[in-house]
């Protein structure tokens, strides 16, 4: 799952942005209103994680101007505001969540990670398909009652194409929401995750779930079709 | 407790009933001495004609006495009374109805009437005029020599009246006048609280409005219009009073906010970075990248604790000052020799114009504080390629120093904020390591040395603060 994270506190961008790193995340970061917007007019978020205060532009600006752009990533507002007039004002500007500062990195992972299942309309974090269970609050897989070892990468493009089970998502979108801009768009990194994720899942002795769609995409299936 | 209605009350009761008493007391004796008078005026006509009907023949002088006419005087009648004497006091006529008692009349006969009140014949009380006369010569022919003859002897007549029915009237005129003034004491007692009452129930509407006002509905106002003209100027007074509240207020409240934002900030910053170091225990450069940032946090807070404790003294003029010569320009090159660099990279032009030789009696480190804010504020906002000037003007009445420096983005209304704690034109109050109270910690330590720093847009390039040295106290 891909989040922007638009905060000006460097330090705290800093922790953030590695924090969520390590959870599994890819995180864009910026601590400029301006910029901010412009990260989240040019890719597809799966959670954007949103300031007030911020040079540039305002954290509400940024939020209506994408509402009026019908973008529909979830947004959570994070910020020292604490009235109750700050939070309606937020969320009546289209922020989905609204978190103030302090908080618990654990509450804002959880948090985000709700937004993300939202946003693939997938309230239950577990997720099943045939036999294959993914956990992506427990961040666990398991196929056929047995747990699979996976990378954190592997684990992102499963939960990435299980929220869009049924779906064919394309390499262009697996890159957008799983790799980071250092990745050549040339690069086969996309096959190669697939195809090591299907060796892991397959290592079960199961029909492969992940099918390839030439020239479109890979689409993650219960059955066989 | 002295209360405005209470005494309002005591004094116009106080006055009614004074008032009303004084009225009664007059009016009665203004009636009584009109009764008198029609008394007296019908004691006196009767007199004067039983005077004129007195007759001097030689030396007997006789009183011809129509008992038709009067039949008051005759036995049995209305009992009046009538005496005629000698001034010897020789009675040589009287009234029937005296049936040959005397009358008492005047003791000593004056030429002018003498009117007394006297217990009648009968017992009861009368009224009596005495009147001095000379009697007409009863001789037609020497009447007009004789008439004012003064060797006529004088003759008194003595006549009096049963005075009862007078007595009845006054009486009767003393209860109505008292009755009057029962129902007017009842009617005052129970009115004039009630006017009273009403009188002042603007005041009671203004206190009862006066005790919905709170902390929390500064905004209230006593209406200004419909008040009566006494009251409207307190409240218009008490509503001045109220707007200065709801602005301390509101500052108060601001500051509250402020001070939880910029606390809350880097506590965030703290314990994101040590929850995320603690999530992946094994990650040594995560942790130590933690505490490196820990520290850094620890510092910037402490800072901003010690600027908001010297701001809490300095208002509550707890900061020590310790007095002593100070020379402006040294103090002033000390603190801009760590700034200096920052000033080059930026290729700020600055222009110095402080005589070496300027001195104050002052307390050097709280100066030095000031110094440093304000010229640290000159090259940190002053825009690459802008310029700096430091002043003393020459002459200038009472002592100032002038720091002025390019601004970039900076309105008139910006201006009036600069001093204002935790105010900042920049709303990136976490990305920058300015807490906003930089400048309020100076105006305040201004103040602690008798001091003021004021703020102007000298262009709208430019800002110009001056400290300045208030005058001396007499």
């Amino acid at each position: 799952m891909r989040l922007l994270l638009v905060e000006d506190s460097a330090r705290l961008r800093g922790s953030l942005g590695r924090g969520l790193g390590r959870a599994g995340y890819v995180v864009d970061s910026t601590g400029d209103g301006n910029e901010g917007l412009w990260f989240a007019e040019s890719n597809q978020y799966d959670t954007i994680v949103l300031d007030l205060m911020l040079p540039g532009l305002d954290g509400l600006t940024i939020l209506r101007r994408l509402r009026q752009q019908q973008n529909r990533a979830p947004v959570l507002i994070l910020t020292a505001r604490d009235t109750v007039e700050d939070r309606v004002r937020g969320l009546s500007a289209g922020a989905d969540d609204y978190l103030v500062k302090p908080f618990a990195f654990e509450e804002l992972l959880a948090r985000i990670q709700a937004l993300c299942r939202r946003r693939y309309d997938s309230p239950n974090p577990l997720i099943v398909i045939g036999d294959l269970a993914v956990d992506t609050a427990a961040r666990t897989v398991k196929q056929a009652g047995a747990c699979i070892d996976l990378t954190p990468r592997e684990f992102m493009l499963l939960e990435y194409l299980a929220a869009r089970r049924g779906e064919v998502v394309s390499r262009r979108e697996i890159e957008a929401h799983i790799y980071d801009d250092a990745v050549d768009p040339m690069s086969n990194v996309v096959d190669s995750a697939i195809c090591s994720l299907r060796r892991k899942l397959g290592a079960h002795g199961v029909t492969p779930l992940i099918r390839t769609r030439r020239g479109m995409g890979y689409v993650l299936e219960s059955a066989p079709r | 407790m002295t209360s405005i209605r209470r005494r309002l009350t005591v004094w116009v009761l106080a006055g009614c009933s004074v008032l009303w008493a004084g009225g009664a007391a007059g009016l009665y004796l203004d009636l009584r001495a009109g009764l008198l008078g029609e008394f007296d005026a019908t004691l006196t006509a009767r007199a004067q004609a039983l005077a004129a009907l007195t007759r001097q023949r030689g030396t007997v002088v006789e009183l011809d006495f129509p008992g038709e006419f009067m039949p008051g005087f005759e036995r049995g009648g209305a009992a009046d009374y009538f005496q005629m004497q000698r001034a010897d006091g020789g009675v040589f006529d009287q009234s029937p109805s005296l049936d040959g008692h005397v009358l008492a009349g005047a003791a000593a006969a004056a030429a002018t009437p003498q009117y007394a009140d006297v217990t009648l014949p009968d017992g009861s009380p009368g009224r009596a005029i005495t009147l001095r006369f000379t009697p007409q010569s009863g001789d037609d022919e020497t009447a007009d020599s004789d008439r004012n003859s003064s060797t006529a002897p004088a003759v008194i007549v003595i006549v009096a009246l049963h005075r009862s029915a007078l007595d009845d009237r006054l009486k009767a005129l003393a209860t109505t006048l008292f009755g009057a003034g029962v129902l007017l004491a009842f009617v005052t007692l129970v009115g004039v609280p009630v006017l009273v009452r009403r009188g002042l129930s603007p005041l009671d509407a203004v206190a009862e409005q006066a005790r919905g006002i709170d902390g929390a509905s500064l905004e209230r106002r006593f209406p200004s219009t419909s008040l009566p003209a006494e009251l409207a100027p307190i409240c218009g007074r008490l509503n001045e009073l109220l707007a200065r509240l709801q602005a301390s207020f509101e500052r108060e409240r601001r500051f509250s906010a402020d001070v939880a934002h910029e606390l809350r900030t880097p506590v965030a910053e703290l314990r994101a970075a040590v929850e995320v170091a603690l999530r992946w225990p094994g990650d040594v450069a995560e942790a130590t990248l933690a505490l490196q940032e820990a520290h850094e946090i620890a510092v910037q807070m402490d800072g901003l604790i010690t600027r908001l404790l010297t701001l809490a003294r300095c208002e509550a003029g707890l900061q020590p000052v310790t007095r002593e010569p100070v020379y402006v320009a040294a103090l002033l090159q000390e603190v801009w020799e760590p700034l200096a660099a920052q000033a080059a990279r930026k290729q700020v032009v600055t222009t110095w114009a402080v005589t070496e030789d300027t001195c104050l009696d002052t307390d050097r480190t709280l100066l030095r504080a000031i110094f440093s804010n304000l010229v640290a504020n000159a090259v940190e906002y002053c825009p690459e390629g802008g310029s700096i000037g430091v002043c003393v003007p020459d002459g200038h009445d009472p002592w100032q120093l002038e720091i002025s420096n390019t601004v970039a983005e900076l309105a008139t209304d910006d201006v009036s904020h600069l001093f204002d704690r935790f105010w900042q034109g920049d709303p990136r109050r976490a990305a920058s390591f300015h807490s906003g109270l930089g400048l309020a910690v100076s105006k305040a330590l201004a103040a602690s040395l008798g001091m003021d720093i004021t703020a102007q847009l000298a262009s709208p390039t430019v800002l110009r603060l001056a400290l300045t040295r208030r005058c001396e106290r007499a």
